[in-house]
């Protein structure tokens, strides 16, 4: 683990990247490993985490669930809009720049990758990981990173090339969705993506530098998938690998309860559960 | 076939100034259609829930035939947007940031749609970002800092700036950017509308009484005029002495 993650490790590459295939507290994942997962990555006492919900424009909704999640641990939260900065008055590149962390999350990767180019964030994103501050983030938030993944960003699946700081594709939600990965497959088995990884709700790839150095899961079952070109139109999938993360979600424990019952507390609870 | 229209508006219509429908009710009539199709584009708020909601309670079914299209949720809604924009009668754009705006556009090529939807006769309109945008220059202080220069989509020729009485500084701001190099245009007030039919300023409407709006430009001297324009205020000009009944239906 030191070794990984030590400061022996950053002063040789300090550039950071953690990918999920989904979940944490904007899917209101149960576990909040890979959540903890991302601060720890900082190997920092108290770390500014900075949140980015551009690609879902910016809803109040995710914004309170991320202060709902990090408000009370040790670190110093906040929120970049960039739907509002002019109420906010946010230099929004001075303050990425300033984090230790920061936290992305799903929509639309073409509108995200859009609205960044237009703000100047996609050259501050390459900078902030250059100076070792951590980049995360789930889905589109996930993908961007990469050379390219497949995104709904216009309706039905599609390739959507991204930032490319890191080398390779990625495509999310594995397990979650029926419709992506052929579209993935397709994609790397004909080179319009380059070959990469497929990763699970709760799955996460870690990155230092450019290299891939371990895969971490907030639940049992999760997975990152590597997906390779294999010639005539075919791609051969090889399971990668996973470290299960402290406090990961426990599998589904029998109960003597029936399910409505349940799903009628979940819902009384204001608790949409997706695992 | 109607001419092209774009009516911006400096600042009101359902979003800023509920109740007052005066503004909604005119871009409604342009349209010379009894029952209009009208398309909301909220993107500028990154489809914020609460300003779409709003729009569906201010354009209601009784009167108009409603749509909005999300571009942060394509996998649901409209499948083709060239096609549901071309069909309308009126396209309405909200306001937020207009950076953002344009960059969502651009990458779902909306900006094209929306100028093949002129073209056809499709009225377009919108308050703050979604009234600077239709401009080749605009004046946006939605955005850290002091308000700043930002290229719009280049329908109508000019520059322009929203909330010009208003926001602090936006007016001298205005005046600074054109006697720097900016187009010259206009700067409209909160509840002014500026009608543009083709490329040319048509009238300025408004929705409150003393509403107000000016056109910036440098004369052959080079010297800069601010002349304030004539304005049509669109309600009954003494709300007041009418009859109870009648000034709570308005």
């Amino acid at each position: 683990m030191s070794e990984v993650y030590g400061p022996a490790a950053r002063a040789e590459d300090p550039r950071r990247i953690l990918a999920m295939g989904g979940g944490g507290f904007t899917m209101q994942e149960r576990s909040d490993a890979l959540d903890r997962f991302v601060l720890e990555l900082t190997g920092k006492e108290v770390p500014r985490i900075c949140f980015l919900p551009t690609a879902s424009g910016d809803p109040r909704e995710q914004v309170t669930r991320f202060y709902e999640r990090f408000g009370d641990w040790r670190c110093e939260p906040s929120m970049l809009s960039l739907f509002h900065l002019g109420r906010d008055r946010i230099d929004p590149i001075a303050h990425l720049l300033s984090q230790d962390a920061v936290y992305v999350g799903g929509g639309s990767m073409r509108n995200m990758l859009a609205i960044w180019r237009e703000h100047g964030i996609d050259d501050a994103m390459r900078t902030a990981w250059e100076r070792g501050i951590v980049l995360a983030g789930l889905s589109a938030g996930a993908m961007c990173w990469f050379e390219g993944g497949v995104s709904m960003s216009g309706g039905a699946p599609e390739v959507v090339h991204a930032l490319g700081l890191l080398p390779g594709s990625l495509s999310v939600h594995l397990g979650g969705e029926s419709e992506r990965l052929p579209v993935y497959r397709e994609a790397v088995a004909t080179g319009k993506l380059p070959p990469g990884y497929a990763a699970d709700d709760g799955a996460a790839a870690v990155y230092h530098g450019t290299s891939l150095v371990e895969c971490v899961a907030s639940r049992r079952g999760a997975r990152v998938v590597r997906v390779e070109a294999a010639g005539d139109g075919e791609v051969v999938e090889i399971p990668e690998p996973i470290r299960l993360l402290p406090g990961a979600a426990a599998p589904q424990a029998p109960s003597s309860e029936p399910a409505d019952i349940l799903e009628l507390r979940a819902l009384r609870a204001g608790r949409h559960r997706w695992d | 076939m109607r001419s092209p229209q774009i009516v911006a508006f400096g600042g009101g219509g359902f979003s800023m100034e509920w109740g007052n429908t005066l503004l909604d009710d005119y871009v409604l009539a342009l349209t010379g259609v009894a029952r209009p199709r009208v398309c909301f584009l909220p993107t500028a708020s990154g489809d914020a829930d609460h300003y779409v909601v709003r729009f569906y309670r201010a354009f209601a079914a009784s009167r108009c035939e409603p749509s909005h299209i999300s571009l942060f949720r394509r996998e649901t809604g409209v499948g083709d947007p060239r096609a549901h924009l071309l069909a309308q009668d009126l396209i309405y754009v909200g306001g937020g940031s207009l950076v953002s705006l344009l960059g969502t556009w651009g990458a779902h090529r909306i900006d094209e749609y929306l100028r093949e939807a002129w073209a056809a006769g499709v009225v377009l309109c919108g308050g703050s970002a979604g009234a600077l945008c239709w401009f080749s220059h605009a004046l946006s202080g939605f955005h850290e800092g002091p308000a700043r220069r930002i290229e719009g989509l280049g329908l109508l020729p000019w520059s322009s700036a929203v909330h010009y009485y208003e926001e602090e500084d936006r007016r001298e701001r205005f005046i600074e950017a054109i006697s720097d190099g900016m187009p010259a245009g206009y700067g409209a007030g909160d509840s002014a509308a500026l009608r543009f039919v083709g490329t040319e300023l048509a009238e300025v409407v408004s929705s409150r009484p003393r509403a107000r709006a000016a056109f910036v430009f440098a004369d052959a001297s080079g010297a800069i005029v601010e002349r304030q324009l004539p304005v049509r205020y669109l309600g009954v000009s003494a709300v007041e002495d009418l009859p109870a009944e009648e000034a709570v239906a308005a």
